[in-house]
């Protein structure tokens, strides 16, 4: 039997007090985080306090930060967990106010579901089904990964939007809102994506980071769900945000010269129409800019990004025939399904 | 002498110029010949994915198709590049989709047969060039600077893409450079935060408090400099420091210098060389505090 330090957050509401304490625990091999947590409760500190359940990696009960990381405390032995003899750090979940110790008020998470309406709703045309409410299986096939979330917490605990905007409906929320939208018996898809385009903490607030994909301990892939639902929301034509003009700048400078447009995209993404129709807070953003442009004119930057470099003339020209070529097959197949099924069979099947 | 498909990315070729020259300083002084793909297109960035997978995969796939006929590893200078590189080859080991795909590469008469394994410079440095290499060229010992990692997302996740379990000095591959050129690591919780400079034009405010937390705490920590594998970070920390300093109502005055200009300064390379006089935070304290 071995001994493992522990050095574990703790927090005592009634005196305000943030703290340190380290505990020794003997470990026996394939013994969990949570294990030691409860030997600890159990045998040294009756006081320390953590949320847990299950212990089979079900419940979601008992996600906290393990090194700084956010991960099922039942699902993650100490041996996993211990690097090199060093103490393993024990701390609450980020992003959330703590209530005690390992304890967080989870009331924040949990809101954000019922701000994207993460139920079903059923076409009220149609008379209820006389069993359940079926759907074919190649549909759920393609989305099952997002249904597998136990709202543990983990992904919006490492959110690094959610760490800077408590306005951010985050990646559990996000994911579970694309389950719905991808459900063939859910009437609101189009209010759905509407909503997830233009709402304050949507779909275009995410940084692409992949704090969420590495914390969840299901596969649930929450940001290649958000990132499926901006190609879904492009597509059924919510496009009046920065997030889509930043896309289609961004793409559209690539189409033309093989290389991104440093040039051209910060006034691609406040849009030109809505400079030219005078939209003022438009010219506001765009002269949000002048400091930053004036400061990479300082350091001469802004020569080379004058000079626009791309892809030499025989690049330009095959870039642009792919261009032409994937934008032809568009209208005849759906390619970005296509693209969308091999990443989440080699995301979820390869490993 | 070791060969490389060299793809330099969009930023090093635009907004930040002194990555491009100072790799290309390095690799002379280590002896690695860098054959730059002229023709290769960006890599999306995970930006054309937004509305267009498909078409990101196709150029991501037509750029690994040349290192492939080349025959030459192909080697990255951004961690937003070897990120999307990674996850494009990841699932293009699907066949299908490889078949699919590689219609759009016929024309040009190159086809991706799944082999590339995209790596950063940081960490052909580790696994190719290797410590002891470097350790020969070292000129100009670190020893009196604390730095702070930064590393920019992809290059640390997702971690299946990324081979951590084969090549575990990847995880901490900033951390074992610094070490190596003599410095001291500064470690703080931002180090493997996005920096936000994905959603400057979309929210400029949570950008900047992205960029501006991880600096703060880096600087509070003691840190004389951050060093970053990722020239889209380098823009949020370094060209916006000052409006991310304002954002989080803070003094920030912290040089961020890239892989390749740490290791020219350690090998003894001049500042000019290495464009660190090309900076919106100044580095004349960190090359002071070096002899420089």
């Amino acid at each position: 039997m071995a001994q493992q330090e522990f050095i574990i957050d703790r927090y005592n509401p009634d005196t305000d007090e943030s703290y340190q304490e380290s505990f020794n625990v003997d470990v026996q091999p394939g013994q969990t985080v949570l294990d030691s947590l409860n030997a600890i409760k159990w045998e040294q500190d009756g006081t320390l306090s953590f949320r847990m359940s299950c212990r089979h990696a079900i419940c979601g009960s008992c996600a906290m930060k393990v090194n700084g990381q956010s991960m099922l405390t039942c699902q993650t032995q100490v041996d996993a967990a211990a690097e090199r003899g060093d103490p393993i750090r024990v701390g609450p979940q980020g992003n959330q106010n703590v209530i005690k110790d390992l304890v967080v008020d989870v009331t924040k998470f949990l809101d954000q579901f019922e701000r994207a309406e993460t139920w079903l709703e059923p076409y009220e045309d149609q008379d209820p089904p006389e069993r359940e409410y079926r759907q074919k299986v190649e549909e759920f096939d393609h989305w099952s990964h997002a249904s597998t979330c136990i709202h543990c917490g983990a992904c919006y605990s490492d959110c690094t939007v959610a760490g800077v905007d408590e306005n951010f409906l985050g990646p559990a929320a996000l994911a579970k809102a694309y389950r719905f939208v991808m459900d063939s018996r859910d009437s609101k898809r189009d209010e759905r994506l509407k909503f997830l385009s233009e709402e304050q903490g949507g779909i275009w607030d995410c940084t692409r980071c992949y704090m969420c994909v590495q914390a969840c301990p299901k596969d649930v892939l929450p940001m290649d769900a958000i990132m499926e639902l901006r190609t879904l929301a492009i597509e059924a034509g919510h496009t009046n945000n920065h997030g889509v003009r930043h896309h289609k700048g961004f793409t559209s400078g690539v189409r033309k010269r093989g290389r991104l447009d440093e040039m051209m995209l910060p006034i691609q993404s406040v849009g030109i129409g809505r400079l030219i129709t005078g939209n003022l807070s438009a010219h506001k953003e765009m002269m949000d800019y002048t400091p930053g442009a004036i400061r990479l004119l300082k350091t001469r930057k802004l020569l080379t990004i004058a000079q626009r470099h791309g892809a030499n003339a025989e690049g330009r020209e095959q870039i642009e025939r792919i261009f032409d070529e994937v934008e032809a097959e568009k209208h005849h197949h759906d390619v970005d399904a296509d693209a969308f099924g091999a990443e989440f069979e080699t995301a979820i099947g390869g490993h | 002498m070791s060969k490389y498909a060299f793809w330099p990315g969009c930023v090093a070729r635009g907004a930040a110029p002194e990555l491009y020259t100072s790799t290309l300083a390095v690799a002379e002084h280590l002896g690695m010949d860098l054959v730059e793909l002229e023709a290769a297109a960006c890599t999306g960035a995970g930006i054309i994915s937004d509305g267009e997978p498909y078409l990101q995969d196709v150029l991501n796939a037509r750029t690994m198709a040349m290192s492939e006929q080349m025959d030459l590893p192909l080697m990255d200078i951004c961690s937003t590049c070897v990120g999307v590189h990674r996850l494009a080859a990841e699932k293009l080991r699907d066949v299908d989709y490889r078949i699919r795909i590689n219609h759009h590469l016929a024309p040009e008469g190159i086809e991706y047969r799944g082999s590339a394994d995209p790596r950063h410079l940081l960490w052909i440095l580790l696994e190719d060039v290797g410590i002891d290499k470097i350790n020969s060229l070292i000129k100009r010992p670190l020893e009196e600077l604390n730095l702070g990692p930064f590393y920019g997302c992809y290059i640390v996740r997702p971690e299946r893409t990324l081979d951590f379990e084969e090549h575990p000095t990847r995880r901490n591959s900033l951390e074992h450079l610094i070490e190596i050129l003599g410095a001291t690591t500064v470690t703080y919780d931002g180090m493997t935060k996005c920096c936000g400079f994905p959603i400057l034009t979309t929210n400029k405010k949570n950008s900047l408090t992205m960029a501006g937390t991880h600096l703060n705490e880096a600087q509070s920590k003691g840190a004389d400099a951050l060093v970053t594998p990722c020239p889209l970070c380098h823009l949020n920390l370094d060209a916006q420091q000052p409006d991310a300093a304002k954002v989080i109502d803070r003094n920030l005055n912290l040089p961020i210098l890239h892989v390749p200009q740490l290791l020219g300064l350690a090998m003894g390379l001049p500042p000019e060389k290495l464009g660190l006089t090309r900076h919106v935070v100044d580095t004349n304290r960190l090359l002071n505090k070096i002899g420089v």
